[in-house]
């Protein structure tokens, strides 16, 4: 046996990342593994690069230095690395970005079918499944733009379960909702991570990353600047930055 | 009584009733004040002239006509006259709208310039300063016996010449319309709400839908044929002169390029403004989904773009139908000018201009009415939405 064999490759594992806007050092030298299984909570303050190093992670930025590799597979250039890492890895936006046009249905079959060539009955059986799982399988036949936006970003998160994904990112997937919505979907989060979903969650719902995650990372200017575990993160935080965003987010 | 007059409802259709009668009033005084100027004048009033013949050609007509047509057939051969130019000239537009929309919404920096700098050169140009350089260029083309032969096609300064189909009338109309039905049934299939089935499952209909139109329209030109001639008649140069063929006067071809590019112009602003219009967060969406860039141009931004194209398009072609009057300029009987030669003529001024205001209004309320329809049939449900 070698030794690959008993390590298993990584969910996602980045190496000297370096992103800039222009001359703006957005992320600077991210060094981060994130093994399957595990649920990894990001925090920080606004502008801190959470949304810029999770949405490297499948291309909808690219990194100007440093390697992403993700399931094993190496993001650069090569087209068919991008599609097929992409089809993996699942996102949930801040602003849920439904489909509008197509009813919630058609929203969580359209990419089962087009990119894994499901057929449509066997994609729609699917898609009532999660549809059920986040607990909406009743606006099957509704638009987007019917729902509540708790229940768009349930069908947010369905449509991205239907392709299947070993990796979920969240880019702050309750901070565009209102205080009684942020609940439906955090328990929705929750029993996701009781599946054994690989998660990256940028949120400031702390009592989530309290409850689910395995670590959580602490982000200021472009540099992960804590990394731990949540007991320590939230009771022993080593860093001058952490300590004072957390008396920030938890002081009131 | 003034608790009725506190009813919103009540009040509104005070206030409307108001409205109608002053209208009436204000058409009725004018009317009559007409009429008493008109007969205080000596002049005819009425539309009895509908029946003289005119006495004067047309230059460019799709159907028959001679000096001895009444008037009214006339307005008919103007009507057609102009609708054949618009509805031309539109789709002429629309496609050259399209090529510079996506041109400027491409990530490639030298289409973007292209197309950058068509809208800005020829959206500046008056129309009818374009009208009048086509106008020279296309009547500047070499004589007869010279002409440049592009294909089946010949260019000449008397016109351009393009096959013809040897069809009689009416079957040329119908087949016409029948190949308008191969467009809109497979689209209106493939897209309604009616059928409540999904797209893949309706792939028989709408193949169904397409061949059985074209058959149709095969059919309508194989019954229709005129005896003892080929189906399509090549235009060739016999002598000094062309025969065979259609002949598309120079006013005719000046005018369409003139809409086409000008309005292309102003389309390919509407395109690109529909596409900015589509949430960068829909796009990003279909790709972390893994689309391919095709996928989601086809499934997500085209038909977000379209629908918010849609009701500004509907302006543009109305306003591009009402340019189609720069005909007169250089003489292309449309419409206007067939109105307009016809005051001159007979002097029956407003029952003319009423005849053609009705005509106009037809044709925009009828495109109006279209796009109203197709809007109404795509618009997004709900009113809940984030970008
Ligand atoms: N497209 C862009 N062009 C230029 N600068 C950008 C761009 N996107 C992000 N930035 C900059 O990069 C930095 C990191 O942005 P990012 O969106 O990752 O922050 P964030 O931590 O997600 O903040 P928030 O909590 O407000 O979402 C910010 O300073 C931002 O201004
Ligand atoms: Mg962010």
């Amino acid at each position: 046996m070698t030794s690959t064999d008993q390590l298993p490759t990584p969910a996602v594992s980045i190496q000297g990342m370096q992103k800039f806007y222009g001359s703006f050092h957005a992320l600077k030298n991210i060094d981060l593994t994130v093994e399957k299984g595990e649920k990894l909570v990001i925090c920080g303050p606004s502008g801190s690069g959470k949304s810029t190093m999770i949405r490297c992670i499948n291309r909808l930025e690219e990194h100007d230095g440093g390697r992403i590799t993700v399931l094993g597979t190496e993001l650069n250039d090569d087209v068919g690395n991008i599609d097929g890492i992409r089809r993996e890895v699942g996102m949930v936006f801040q602003h849920f970005n439904l489909f509008p046009h197509m009813t919630v249905l058609e929203n969580c079959v359209l990419a089962p079918m087009l990119v894994r060539k499901i057929p449509r009955a066997q994609a729609e059986a699917a898609a009532m499944r999660y549809l059920e799982k986040v607990r909406i399988p009743e606006q099957a036949r509704k638009y987007p733009g019917q729902l509540s936006g708790g229940q768009q970003q349930r069908v947010a998160i369905a449509r991205s379960l239907c392709m299947e994904p070993e990796i979920l990112l969240f880019d702050e997937p309750t901070s565009a909702l209102d205080p009684e919505m942020i609940a439906e979907v955090l328990d929705v989060m929750v029993s996701l991570a009781s599946d054994g979903m690989t998660m990256i969650c940028v949120t400031h719902e702390m009592g989530f990353a309290r409850r689910v995650a395995d670590r959580v990372i602490f982000m200021d200017a472009g540099e992960i600047v804590e990394m731990a575990d949540p007991e320590t993160f939230f009771g022993d935080p080593k860093n001058e930055r952490t300590k004072k965003f957390l008396s920030q987010i938890l002081g009131h | 009584m003034s608790n009725l007059w506190r009813n919103q409802k009540v009040r509104n259709l005070f206030l409307q009733g108001l409205f109608v009668a002053a209208v009436l009033l204000i058409v009725i005084g004018g009317w009559m004040n007409a009429q008493q100027t008109m007969q205080s004048q000596r002049m005819i009033s009425g539309f009895g002239f509908l029946h003289k013949s005119t006495g004067w050609d047309v230059n460019f007509s799709l159907l028959p006509a001679s000096a001895n047509d009444p008037y009214w057939w006339f307005f008919v051969i103007g009507i057609v006259n102009t609708l054949f130019l618009g509805v031309l000239g539109l789709m002429l537009a629309t496609f050259i709208g399209g090529l510079v929309g996506l041109a400027r919404t491409s990530s490639n920096a030298m289409l973007q310039l292209l197309g950058r700098t068509y809208v800005d050169f020829f959206r500046n140009i008056p129309l009818i300063l374009q009208v009048f350089f086509w106008y020279a260029f296309v009547t500047r083309l070499p004589s007869v016996r010279n002409a440049i032969e592009i294909g089946p096609m010949t260019l000449s300064s008397r016109g351009v010449y393009i096959p013809a189909l040897n069809v009689g009338g009416w079957y040329l109309f119908a087949a016409a319309l029948a190949l308008v039905a191969a467009v809109v049934l497979p689209l209106w299939t493939r897209t309604t709400r009616r059928i409540d089935k999904p797209r893949e499952e309706r792939r028989g209909m709408v193949l169904a839908a397409l061949f059985g139109s074209l058959a149709l329209v095969l059919a309508l030109l194989w019954l229709g044929r005129l005896p003892e001639t080929p189906l399509i008649d090549v235009p060739q140069l016999q002598g000094l002169n062309m025969r065979g063929g259609l002949r598309v006067s120079p006013e005719f071809s000046a005018l369409l390029i003139a809409i086409g590019i000008y309005g292309g112009a102003y389309i390919g602003e509407i395109v690109r403004g529909g596409f900015k219009a589509v949430g960068r967060g829909q796009t990003e969406a279909a790709h972390s989904l893994g689309l391919s860039p095709w996928q989601t141009f086809s499934r997500i931004s085209l038909p977000l773009a379209l629908r918010a194209m849609l009701p500004i398009l509907a302006n543009q072609y109305i306003w591009l139908i009402k340019a189609t009057t720069m005909g007169i300029a250089i003489g292309f009987t449309d419409f206007f000018m067939i109105v307009a030669v016809t005051i001159n003529q007979s002097g029956q001024t407003i029952e003319a201009i009423a005849i053609l205001m009705a005509g106009f209004l037809a044709i925009n309320l009828t495109i109006a009415a279209i796009f109203n329809r197709i809007n109404k049939a795509i618009a997004l449900k709900g009113n809940q939405l984030r970008s």
